[in-house]
């Protein structure tokens, strides 16, 4: 018997831990699609997608960002089009975030008007060449305000790194960021993958307008419990940053209410993703 | 279900939910995990690990039909041999955690190898935890990282009569570890293993065989769910699940 995608779906959700959470939508807030100097890319991104069938998981917000860093111009907008067709390939499964070098201010600002308004990107995302609050960020802030879409921002609070990453912002730099621009959507990257997340709660904690997504590969136990403590389960978007089953299976168990688990694993994003659509 | 990677007691840099015993039990039974392998998570940083396995000893009284205690032995540290004695003898201890890094000495070193051949002749079994915490997420006082796969191949090779469970482990596949060629005197659980885009578990089901993964959560440090949720998207036949779910561990312990 043939199985159509929705009918998989509807059987993955199943897994997930209620009806509330089979009411919403499951969308992965923070993925990536492969860079295509790899040279197994298409069939990896068809992995991405299958992996997330199983899981249940309808929607993948996702950019490409370029081994090579910084990144420049060309890099980030050859990556930009590669989303763009895999947005084409999966119409309404693949969801695309800008991503861009806040350097390249010009080119930049070029950029997103250009995906977002022409091509129908979702949001921004924006990686570790400056920290969240220089002020070399504040014009794509400002844009990202005006179109009314979310800035998906890299983040880690860490003792050591494996590699070298001078400008890692943490969630106190996106407070920051967020006092000073309160009317902007921010989500601050992988709770789950950006060091001490106990100190990234504690930071995010008064910062009431930054979005927190789950991603990461790390499965400590009661990290989702501890950010709904801390933050309110309407500022958490699950994602997966590529951890697909250690991110679903976080949230499958997390002690957490129905009506919680399902704004985290979609309804929350829904809402953000309404903001550009609402205008 | 047996869960090879689990732990009682209190941890220095992290609160553990479910670190009692009671605790740890209700975890399980809502994971459908019917035995673990418990060790001291106290002792990891305790200099004289001894007193974590004092604790889990009472810690476990009652629960024998669930858990299944691993003593934490340090052979840089004095009176191991008298320790390992009374573990194996006194406390029922069907195993022996070893931390390296955290312990500060090698694996290859001939304390270690020492403490190896005396923990096989009790026909105890080495589990050896490649990393505790990610690193990145480490305190400040502490830079410990991930126990070197060579080292560990050095080991199982010098050691064809121990047998090991490694826990915590991902990355094989670059490593001796994941090829054939070494002893197969080692079993590897799933709990940082991929299944899905790279599916690390896949490539060493079909490189080693079926026989050498088994299941493991890391529980509490970790929710057991995405070890669940591996062995669920694992694309191999029932068989071969039922042997990571149980059948691998229950042959090896």
């Amino acid at each position: 018997m043939l199985l159509t995608r929705r009918a998989v779906l509807a059987g993955a959700a199943s897994a997930w831990v209620g009806p509330a959470a089979q009411a919403g939508p499951v969308i992965d807030a923070h993925a990536h699609l492969y860079h295509r100097s790899r040279s197994t890319w298409r069939e990896d991104d068809g992995k991405l997608i299958d992996a997330a069938d199983k899981l249940g998981i309808e929607q993948l917000c996702c950019s490409i960002l370029p081994p090579s860093r910084p990144a420049t111009p060309e890099a980030f907008r050859e990556c930009n089009a590669w989303v763009a067709d895999a947005m084409a390939r999966f119409p309404g499964r693949i969801l695309g975030y800008c991503h861009v070098n806040p350097g390249y201010t010009r080119e930049s600002l070029e950029e997103i008007r250009r995906t977002v308004e022409d091509r129908g990107f979702i949001g921004i995302k924006i990686y570790n060449e400056y920290f969240a609050n220089e002020p070399v960020l504040f014009p794509l802030v400002e844009l990202a305000i005006q179109l009314r879409v979310p800035i998906l921002h890299h983040a880690g609070h860490v003792s050591w790194l494996p590699g070298p990453q001078p400008r890692i912002s943490d969630g106190g730099h996106l407070a920051d960021l967020a006092r000073r621009y309160p009317e902007a959507l921010l989500i601050c990257a992988h709770i789950c993958g950006g060091g001490d997340w106990e100190w990234t709660l504690k930071a995010l904690r008064p910062a009431k307008t930054v979005f927190l997504d789950t991603s990461g590969s790390v499965t400590d136990d009661g990290v989702i419990e501890a950010a709904v403590a801390h933050l309110g389960a309407d500022r958490l978007l699950f994602a997966c940053d590529s951890s697909l089953t250690a991110s679903v299976g976080r949230l499958r168990g997390a002690q957490i209410s129905g009506t919680d688990r399902a704004k985290i694993l979609g309804g929350n994003m829904s809402r953000i993703l309404a903001r550009r659509g609402a205008r | 279900m047996i869960d090879v990677n689990a732990y009682l007691g209190p941890f220095a840099f992290r609160r553990l939910r479910d670190r009692t015993a009671p605790a740890l039990l209700r975890r399980m039974d809502r994971a459908g995990i019917a035995r673990a392998c418990v060790s001291s998570a106290a002792a990891i940083t305790y200099r004289n690990a001894q007193a974590g396995n004092e604790e889990v000893f009472e810690d476990v009284k009652g629960h024998g039909d669930r858990f299944i205690p691993f003593a934490v032995l340090n052979p840089a540290y004095a009176g191991w041999r008298e320790d390992l004695a009374i573990c194996h003898e006194r406390f029922g201890m069907r195993g022996v955690r070893l931390y390296p890094r955290w312990h500060n000495y090698r694996l290859t070193s001939p304390e270690c190898r020492a403490l190896v051949a005396e923990a096989a002749r009790h026909g105890m079994v080495l589990s050896i935890p490649l990393r505790v915490e990610d690193r990145r997420q480490q305190s400040w006082l502490v830079d410990v990282p991930d126990v070197d796969k060579e080292e560990i191949a050095a080991l199982v090779a010098d050691a064809p009569e121990a047998r090991f469970i490694l826990v915590n482990g991902s990355g094989y596949l670059a490593s001796r570890l994941g090829r054939p060629g070494l002893p197969a005197n080692y079993v590897m659980d799933i709990a940082l293993l991929s299944v899905e885009l790279a599916n690390e578990a896949g490539a060493l089901l079909r490189v080693l065989g079926p026989d050498r993964l088994v299941f493991g959560t890391g529980i509490p440090f970790h929710y057991p769910e995405p070890a669940l949720v591996k062995l669920e998207l694992l694309d191999v036949s029932s068989d071969v699940k039922e042997k990571i779910r149980r059948g691998n561990a229950a042959r090896w312990l």
